[in-house]
């Protein structure tokens, strides 16, 4: 039996390199995958906090496993409308390096 | 085993968002078959003002003193709800307004235009009447998924893509921020509704405390950059200038309401319990350092501004940090204050933006000062409107923008931030210089050969949006209990329900 603190500290891990690649990388794609990393981070708190609210009784330890679902389906809808900017923006300058937005500047 | 009590499920609370869910829909299978672009942008006002309909009816029901709810607190429709339902519908019709009168100039009419804006509205009205992080969250990605595609339409323009993909990279990072957050919160506290976090908050011990703290700040951070706090604000003055100037509209004043909406309830309740607590003075002092940054990056980078368009963006920013003087105080008083500068700021705002556009070229160019020199003589009205607001958003008598500064500054002193309402004063000294500066323009200087205006016939609909903004800042401010009283009177079901 594993404690949860266990995997909250795993999934604090997982958030904390997720924040660190948006924060480095220069790639959009790059970049919006740490943003998955980080998404799933959360879900494995929220899965690991459930667990330990169920076990004392609480009946929200089941929103806590609904709230996964609601995340994933957020998630989903984020990457087609992510890559469908980022589509629409290779066609017009074949990269997707970040450095190269810099346009709006004045 | 039955799980839900009986009447838990409420359907008619989510009247107004399910009215405009329908009318995007409508609008939608329209636009494939209507070519009359103002038929379509017909029916959405249409949609907008059925929805209106409904808040004001849910406004009425709370000044009565039996505020709705549905789905337990999870959904409510109370004084806050509605009032902020209200503000953002009337954000969202002038910018169908201003939409209709400027996209086809623009190259940018597709029919997704007027759905996109009625589904994002819908997300914001879900996140002002929500009373559970869940509901929240859903909300909160409704409104934005819209909005980065509205900030990319031009798909063709590279400052239009890159305004929508820093919005978006940006966007979704700081969800991630939120959604981690959220599960924080949930760990410490064991609930998703705000009424039984506040409650758990306010009595759990120092361990506990320390986790729902950072959930809290992360929360913060997530929110935080909807409406633009330092230094979650970078995001701010490149996409408002990137993207279209009509969707700006839309950006500037119904996402911040919602997002502030939002921020406000949370305040009030989880960061209200967290303050009961162990370690209850950290939450605020980290957010008078932000809102004190707020209001100083804000307003030095609008004076700094030569592009009329990013200095209406910095501005935004400094008026995150005035709404945050309320957000410190929310609280029924602090709810009340920000419900009126928030319409105030909506017109106003709105109005500039709006006038914005038709200086512009059919570009999308030329917002320099040179382009607005003259102006008083050449078009009067537009220029008396865009007077208006600018005094307005500057917070001088007798206009809109003053009354909701000195409400907000008032609430701030109530609730014993002195410091950040003297921050607030100072900067607002400032802020007058760079408004100024453009109403200096158009009524004191002459038309300059190289920045002319763009000859062409004024668009009706752009009219109407800017009269309505301009007589609603100049009413506001000279009648502002009209609005206030509403606000004031109302019941706010979670303040109310948790106050001991």
């Amino acid at each position: 039996m594993v404690a949860t603190e266990a995997y909250v500290a795993l999934s604090g891990v997982l958030f904390s390199i997720g924040a660190v690649g948006v924060l480095t990388r220069r790639s959009a794609i790059m970049i919006f995958l740490c943003v998955e990393l980080m998404l799933n981070a959360a879900n494995l708190a929220l899965v690991a906090y459930a667990y330990r609210w169920a076990g004392t009784g609480l009946l929200t330890g089941i929103s806590g496993q609904t709230a996964v679902f609601i995340i994933l389906a957020v998630a989903a809808a984020e990457v087609a409308i992510g890559l469908g900017i980022l589509v629409a923006i290779f066609r017009n300058r074949a990269s997707t390096d970040v450095d190269a937005l810099s346009e709006v500047r004045l | 085993m039955t799980l839900l009590p009986e009447g838990f499920i409420v359907w008619s609370v989510l009247a107004p968002a399910l009215f405009l869910l329908g009318f995007a829909l409508l609008t939608l299978l329209l636009g494939v078959f209507q070519r009359d672009r103002g038929f379509v942008a017909a029916v959405a006002l249409t949609g907008i003002a059925g929805a209106a309909v409904f808040a004001l009816h849910f406004l009425m029901e709370a000044q009565r003193g039996s505020a709705e709810s549905g789905f337990g607190l999870r959904y409510l429709a109370d004084a806050h709800a509605s009032a902020f339902t209200l503000v953002i519908l009337l954000g969202t019709a002038l910018a169908v307004l201003v939409g209709q009168g400027t996209l086809e100039r623009l190259d940018l009419d597709h029919p997704e235009y007027f759905p996109l804006l009625l589904l994002s509205a819908t997300g914001a009205v879900v996140m002002v009447s929500a009373g559970d992080l869940i509901t929240l969250l859903l909300g909160l990605e409704i409104m934005s998924l819209a909005v980065y595609v509205l900030a990319a339409w031009r798909s063709d323009v590279r400052q239009s893509q890159e305004a929508g993909l820093k919005y978006f990279l940006l966007g979704s990072f700081a969800s991630a921020l939120f959604i981690y957050g959220i599960a924080l919160t949930y760990g410490a506290g064991g609930h998703f509704d705000y009424a039984s976090l506040m409650a758990v908050f306010a009595a759990t011990g120092f361990e506990a405390h320390i986790t729902a703290l950072l959930g809290a700040v992360l929360i913060i951070a997530g929110l935080g950059f909807k409406v633009a706090f330092v230094p979650f604000h970078q995001w701010a003055p490149d996409v408002y200038t990137g993207a279209p100037t009509p969707v700006t509209t839309f950006m500037a004043v119904v996402v911040k309401t919602a997002a502030f909406g939002a921020l406000l309830r949370v305040a009030a309740t989880i960061f209200a319990g967290l303050e009961a607590g162990a370690l209850g003075a950290i939450l605020p002092g980290v957010l008078v350092v932000l809102i004190g940054a707020t209001l100083v990056v804000g307003n030095l980078g609008a004076l700094l501004q030569a592009g009329v368009k990013r200095m209406l963006a910095y501005s935004a920013v400094a008026h995150a940090g005035y709404l945050g003087l309320a957000v410190v105080a929310a609280g029924a008083d602090g709810m009340a204050a920000a419900g009126f500068y928030l319409a105030a700021y909506t017109l106003m705002t709105a109005g500039a933006f709006a006038v914005l556009t038709q200086v512009m070229d059919d570009d999308d160019r030329g917002d320099t000062i040179e382009h607005f020199a003259g102006l008083g003589r050449r078009r009067p009205w537009l220029a008396a409107a865009m007077a208006v607001c600018l005094l307005s958003l500057a917070g001088i008598p007798p206009f809109a923008g003053f009354i909701g500064k000195v409400l907000v500054i008032q609430a701030a002193i109530t609730a014993g931030h002195v410091v950040l309402a003297v921050l607030a004063v100072v900067t607002s000294v400032v802020a007058v210089v760079y408004y100024a500066r453009v109403v200096v323009a158009m009524y004191f200087r002459e038309q300059s050969s190289a920045a002319r205006l763009p000859e062409r016939p004024a668009s009706r609909s752009v009219d109407v949006a800017i009269g309505i903004a301009a007589v609603g800042t100049l009413l506001l401010g000279l009648l502002p209990g009209l609005w206030y009283t509403l606000l004031e009177q109302g019941q706010n079901l979670l303040v109310f329900v948790s106050s001991p």
